[in-house]
């Protein structure tokens, strides 16, 4: 299977760095094929200009900055994000990442009806690996839009049957190292029976 | 009252940016102080480099990336979103303006790991937006940005404090009368802010 890895997280030596090295050995101890985008490490622009704003709704958005993001979505199976919550939801870098490349024409197609025909269709898997420094019971109150914005509105444009996961660490701001270690095991034994 | 304008939109001819325009307008007429702060316009970068990061619990100093907006935003008495939703979220720019600004010490305090929201100058909020698919839609998606703004954003500002949310749905399906009459929803709303 080939799966792409999103990891985002401007700190190079963060915890969420070891939880996407994780990650990669995972996946590839399963024998998946396995790309990966390291969204601060290039410099990617999350602010989508006017000029792309204007053409939304007219084509898929023309910047060879997406080009490459656009082929790795279109080559993967299966897609795994790695990044912190920050105010209950993905960090800016990240939802910039959603709106400019699962554009219109590229992650599904717009009727005249206003019907949405999702075009991620070859992606079955879609899983979450992320930090909160929140409490579990407190993101649920708060309605856990991030895990939203993901499970429901990105799969929605993957394939019918897509697989899930979400995998948080909770209360990151007085975590032990035992808490994280624990935590990188778990991270390790689900992706790879994902 | 001071109030705060966030407005997040790229283009000058959309929808959005007429509500924006309206929102302002209908503020200053009823003698609010408006502070219109287009986060397009100023150029606001919403990523979080490393230094920020690596700063980020340090109070004394994490301020100085943002002290123009953090100082903004102590100001308001009030604060009014106007933005888009895409992808079920806010776009990117609105997003990093809450991970960059709101930040330890600004809006919450950390107590033994816990947040301790402090944004009590804020005692009024409301948010203007646009979705492109309907509410039956969004609601299967759990409707992520109303949930934000809420909870998220409710919990954050003085207690008890109004907070409104105001959406046009299914706008890839919107006719002239449906736009028209949201506006004048909105008209009224700041009219009575």
């Amino acid at each position: 299977m080939r799966i792409l890895v999103v990891y985002c997280h401007p700190v190079p030596d963060s915890f969420c760095a070891a939880l996407r090295d994780t990650v990669v050995e995972a996946v590839k101890a399963k024998g998946c094929e396995v790309r990966l985008i390291d969204l601060h490490a290039e410099g990617f622009d999350p602010v989508m200009p006017a000029d792309e704003r204007r053409s939304y709704n007219d084509r898929a958005p023309s910047d060879p900055a997406l080009a490459a993001h656009i082929e790795h979505l279109r080559w993967a199976e299966g897609l795994l994000l790695v990044y912190p919550t920050w105010w209950y939801g993905l960090p800016a870098m990240l939802k910039g990442w959603f709106d400019r490349v699962w554009a219109k024409d590229v992650a599904f197609a717009l009727g005249a009806d206003g019907s949405i025909t999702p075009l991620m269709t070859h992606i079955t898997k879609l899983g979450v690996v992320t930090t909160c420094g929140a409490s579990r019971w407190w993101s649920f109150v708060v309605g856990q839009p991030g895990r939203k914005t993901v499970l429901r509105g990105l799969r929605a444009l993957c394939a019918w049957r897509c697989r899930t996961m979400f995998l948080a660490h909770y209360l990151m701001d007085t975590a032990t190292a035992a808490d994280r270690a624990a935590f990188l095991e778990e991270v390790r034994r689900r992706v790879e029976a994902f | 009252m001071n109030v705060f304008v966030l407005y997040a939109h790229p283009v000058e001819a959309s929808f959005n940016a007429g509500l924006h325009q309206l929102i302002v307008e209908r503020l200053r007429a009823k003698g609010h102080a408006v502070d219109d702060c287009d986060l397009y316009a100023e150029d606001f970068d919403p990523r979080m480099s490393r230094e920020e990061r690596l700063g980020y619990h340090d109070t004394s100093a994490n301020i100085e990336f943002v002290r123009d907006y953090v100082e903004r935003l102590k100001r308001a008495e009030a604060l009014v979103l106007s933005f888009p939703v895409w992808n079920y979220g806010f776009p990117a720019i609105l997003k990093g303006f809450f991970d960059r600004v709101f930040l330890p010490g600004v809006s919450f305090d950390l107590v033994n790991g816990k947040v301790r929201p402090t944004l009590h100058n804020i005692g009024k909020v409301a948010a203007v937006t646009s979705y492109g698919g309907s509410r039956f839609r969004a609601i299967l998606m759990g409707d992520p940005p109303r949930k934000i703004i809420n909870r998220m954003v409710r919990a954050t500002v003085r207690p008890g404090a109004p907070v409104s949310y105001l959406a046009h749905y299914s706008m890839n399906l919107s006719t002239e009368q449906t736009r028209a009459a949201f506006q004048h929803k909105v008209k009224t709303a700041m009219d009575a802010f």
